[in-house]
């Protein structure tokens, strides 16, 4: 089950603020629901972990995010993710693109270009929805991320401040964009609708 | 002299062959009194749970188990490893290939077993999975059999590489299996060449689960003192069963015991070994103690015997008045990871050369090529004798073709084709000997009865108005009844099947078979041939399966091979008894056994009224005043090999709507008519009929095994996998007529499966129909709502201007 997306988020921020932000991959992974960054191995290789709780069950998903290349005068950055729940029953893949792009007046875009494999239990019962579901996720993580940029923006980049920018502590890494896109499905399908408005 | 109402009151009290006795196996299962495999509960029983793979292909570069077994209760983890020692790491197939037990270093499919948990109750075993960590190193999935054999495709079975063979006859690359010649093609090619009108019409079978409401499971129960092991088993076929455990295991065949108890349906499905049961069994060798394995729903849909999956491309050659020259068919068969198929050893791709049907058709020519793909192995299963569905599928589509192309009605074609009633016994084109048949009647009887040319009509009127109205024809030739040892064997063993009965001093039986009931009702059926043979009421008669310490060996139930062989081995047993019981009769009664008539029950002597010994009498003779020099008792054992099939056939016809904005399908009438030769219980023929029907019904419109292009499976809940229940299911006319079998003891053919076979190609013609006139060929199944609706708006039919 592959899927592919592009998603534009347009920020009321400079373009280097996007940029400082979309760096710091442990920031960025605080955007997402569900997800922490447990281990930084090297520069580029960081180890990841994704917890969620459907009703009475609790999922564990471990995984890999490998910093591909960073261009710092594109602003452009490239990640690749991988990884399995502890069992190996269901796994999934991303390369993900994002770049941040000056639109003058001090505004800039982040313009994110993701391809997610999920194979396993969650390909078979998610699979279909992996795109709608996607597009949820990718939502939210936007709506977080642009508060973030807006509050580098504003000078507070401090971790404290930063966090405090953020509505409720999120989190995401490479990996776990991918298995939230599903895991959002399993959520909504369980009648747990905060997943879905965020 | 008795009387007329004496004689119907004799026969009656024997409920024997032609009644429509109540099945006797009903009260149970309607009271949840039934006994299945998962009902089995002994002590100290352990609970096996499997890991399977999320990868359709992937090396397994570790596997943890540290977790696992730390969890309490847990009491093992096996995995390839440990089962090498025992080198029962990988088993082999019925189709001469072999199959991981647990995966071995690779994942070939997706859920394919890489380690079993063993653990105290199931809920442990469960939770002993998830802790089980393995990584994996995914490879490229090849998933579309038509790139299987291409120059870059991924080889997926490592263990074959360089091996020109893999069980099956030569091999022309890594991922093929076997190609499968039959037919005269020189003489087909140049009858293709000359013909007045050819066509070509490439048709599929999609890859389907015949998914029984009961999975597949075992308790497996190792007696460490005695050396003996007990396994309960969802077998079709459990002596087959024992054979094959003991050449596993290396435990001689006396002490093992195999028990198929009740079995919640089977279509193929209970027929192969699967690794569950080996793990199980291991487990409890290994441990001393019972060990339960049952598959969920899922795993069943995932892993077990799925069916079909063939890519055909047939092409008729004809004159231009539609008469049939020659058949010429190429297949692309998908045999998934490891070739599973369950098949007679000699027949890799089964009984599909009957693909020439009911027609007369001089010159064929198919070729089979089996190739492996990243999909779960099996195949074969879902109530058809060995590839007939897409025998008959294939030419019940392409006569269909073959009419739109020449303009003539597809009823009419058939009858132009149809073997004749006097060309019986027939020798087809490739190789197969039909025992009886009268096609055109039977086609007759069903156009007269849904008033065929006022549908015809109906249907011209509807065109004009848009509307879309579909007519299929199925006039379907079934071969069943494996088989004659001469062709037929299973790990060599012959397909005979067998009988054994004892009759009790009081008049009472019991029979044993070497079949085993999935719902067919043989409890009811068989003590009801042993009354008509016997003249012993049916009533007293038990029937008993499935055991292979008391049943006699046979090769189980599939195939619709129970009445044409089990029921063969019951008459001619029970004909044993009454040869034996003449004897005794005529000691009895001092007369010379030449000088009795059997009538009904009992044994008369000719001309003199008021001298006659009924059975019940001369069973207790039996055990007390024999004549001289004969044998006590009154018990008989037949092992029975077939001279040949038997060849069931039928007329079916379905009338359809189509909802041309919704593509939404509404079977309107459905009319079947079976001919299965003598008819045991019409009562049990009909609930077979509207089962094979239903489930037909479920092919054609809705089911599908299907994967992505990763291989990830799409389909395995029922949350995606179409099981039609009483709302969706049509409602079903029967009929019949009756050609007996000229080779069969009771002349009788065999009938669970015609429907099947008959029925989907008959969905299938009416939605093909319901396009017809618009030049449509063919459409592939299912029939969904969404896949007709894309035909139709592909057409623009559901434009509202």
């Amino acid at each position: 089950m592959q899927v592919k997306l592009e998603k534009t988020f347009p920020i009321a921020a400079p373009a280097d603020a996007g940029w400082r932000v979309l760096q710091d991959i442990k920031g960025v992974a605080e955007c997402m629901p569900g997800a922490q960054i447990t281990q930084q191995i090297d520069a580029t290789h960081y180890k990841g972990q994704v917890k969620m709780r459907l009703g009475p069950a609790t999922a564990s998903f471990n995984g890999e995010l490998k910093i591909k290349s960073i261009d710092e005068g594109e602003r452009k950055i490239e990640l690749f993710g991988k990884g399995s729940d502890t069992s190996g029953a269901s796994a999934a893949t991303m390369n993900l693109t994002a770049q941040v792009r000056d639109g003058g007046d001090g505004r800039c875009e982040v313009i994110g270009v993701s391809d997610i494999t999920v194979s396993g239990k969650l390909a078979s019962f998610g699979g279909r929805m992996l795109t709608q579901v996607s597009e949820q996720i990718l939502k939210q993580f936007g709506d977080n991320f642009t508060a973030r940029v807006l509050a580098s923006a504003r000078g507070a980049d401090t971790p404290q401040t930063m966090a405090a920018s953020v509505p409720p502590p999120k989190e995401l890494n490479g990996v776990a964009l991918a298995w939230n896109v599903v895991l959002g499905f399993f959520k909504s399908l369980f009648g747990d609708t905060k997943s879905k408005s965020g | 002299m008795a009387t007329t109402a004496e004689y119907l009151e004799r026969e009656q009290k024997l409920e024997g062959i032609g009644c429509a006795r109540k099945r006797k196996e009903d009260p149970r299962f309607i009271q949840g009194k039934g006994h299945y495999v998962d009902d089995v509960h002994l002590p100290g029983m352990l609970f096996g749970a499997v890991v399977r793979s999320p990868h359709a292909h992937a090396r397994i570069k570790s596997i943890n188990k540290e977790k696992a077994l730390a969890l309490p209760g847990v009491r093992a983890v096996l995995t390839a490893e440990d089962l090498k020692p025992l080198k029962l790491h990988w088993m082999p197939t019925l189709a001469g290939d072999v199959q991981a037990v647990l995966a071995d270093e690779k994942v070939c499919f997706q859920y394919q077993e890489v380690a079993m948990v063993i653990a105290d109750d199931r809920y442990l075993a469960a939770d002993g999975v998830d802790l089980v960590e393995v990584e994996y190193e995914p490879l490229p999935a090849l998933v579309d059999p038509h790139h299987a054999m291409d120059a870059d495709a991924p080889v997926i079975r490592e263990d074959l590489v360089g091996k020109d063979e893999a069980g099956q006859g030569k091999r022309v690359h890594d991922n093929h299996i076997f190609r499968w010649e039959v037919g005269d093609k020189a003489a087909t090619d140049r009858i293709f060449a000359t013909a007045d009108v050819t066509v070509k019409q490439a048709v599929l079978n999609p890859r389907v689960h015949p998914c029984p409401l009961e999975t597949c499971g075992c308790v497996a129960s190792f007696d460490k003192v005695r050396g003996e092991l007990t396994v309960y088993i969802t077998s079709q076929a459990p002596h087959v069963v024992r054979t094959v455990v003991s050449l596993l295991s290396g435990l001689p065949e006396s002490k093992i015991r195999i028990i198929s108890p009740d079995i919640g349906g089977g279509f193929g499905n209970k027929v192969g070994i699967y690794p569950g049961y080996v793990g199980a069994i291991v487990a409890s060798i290994v441990f001393g103690r019972p060990v339960k394995w049952i598959e969920s729903r899922i795993e069943n849909l995932s892993t077990t015997a799925f069916a079909r999956d063939y890519h055909m491309v047939g092409e008729l050659a004809a004159d231009k008045n539609g008469r049939i020259k020659a058949l010429r068919v190429n297949v692309l068969a998908d045999h998934g990871a490891f070739n599973a198929h369950a098949q007679p050893t000699k027949w890799p791709a089964g009984f599909f050369s009957i693909c020439t049907g009911s027609y007369d058709i001089p010159v064929a020519y198919a070729r089979v090529d089996g190739v492996y793909t990243n999909k779960a192995p099996g195949g074969v299963a879902y109530r058809c004798s060995f590839r007939v569905t897409e025998a008959v599928h294939l030419i019940e589509r392409m006569i269909d073709i073959l009419a739109q192309k020449l303009g003539i009605d597809k009823a009419e074609i058939r009858f132009r084709n149809f073997i004749k009633p006097e060309q019986f016994p027939y020798h087809s084109a490739l190789g197969w000997d039909y025992d009886s048949g009268d096609y055109p009647t039977a086609l007759k009887k069903v156009l007269e009865a849904v008033n065929y040319p006022a549908l015809r009509e109906e249907q011209a009127e509807k065109r004009t108005r848009g509307e879309l109205m579909g007519i299929g024809i199925c006039t379907f030739t079934e071969i069943v009844g494996a088989g004659p040892s001469k062709n037929c064997d299973i790990l060599g063993v012959g397909m005979f099947d067998s009988c054994e009965i004892r009759v009790h001093p009081t008049g009472s039986a019991i029979a044993r078979i070497g079949t085993i009931t999935q719902g067919q009702g043989h409890q009811t059926t068989y003590a009801q041939i042993i009354a008509t043979e016997l003249g012993l009421p049916s009533e007293v008669i038990q029937v008993e399966e499935g055991d292979t310490n008391t049943a006699p060996y046979g090769l189980g139930t599939y195939g619709s091979r129970s009445t044409p062989v089990g029921g063969a081995a019951t008459a001619n047993a029970a004909r044993k008894l009454r040869d034996k019981a003449r004897k005794i009769a005529a000691h009895l009664l001092e007369v010379s056994a030449d000088d009795l008539d059997w009538e009904i029950d009992r044994f008369k002597v000719k001309g003199v009224p008021g001298q006659e010994k009924t059975m019940k009498e001369i069973a207790w003779a039996a055990y007390n005043n024999v004549p001289p020099g004969m044998e006590m008792g009154l018990e008989a054992v037949e092992y029975y090999d077939p001279p040949n099939f038997t060849y069931p056939f039928g007329a079916y016809l379905c009338v359809l709507d189509i909802d041309r904005y919704t593509g939404e399908t509404k079977v309107r009438r459905f009319y079947a008519l079976d001919d299965c030769g003598t008819r045991i219980n019409p009562m049990i023929i009909e609930g077979q009929i509207h089962g094979g029907l239903t489930e037909a019904y479920a092919v054609a419109m809705g089911q599908l095994i299907a994967f992505d292009a990763g291989g990830n499976l799409l389909s395995n809940s029922l949350m995606d996998y179409f099981l039609p229940t009483a709302v969706e299911t049509p409602k079903w006319e029967t009929d019949f007529t009756v050609t007996p079998s000229p080779h069969h003891p009771l002349g009788a053919k065999g009938v669970a499966e015609s429907p099947h076979v008959g029925g989907i190609p008959c969905f299938t013609n009416a939605v093909n129909d319901a396009f017809a006139h618009l030049g449509v060929t063919q459409i592939d199944m299912p029939h969904t709502a969404f896949n007709v609706w894309k035909t139709i708006h592909e057409l623009g039919l559901d434009n509202r201007a």
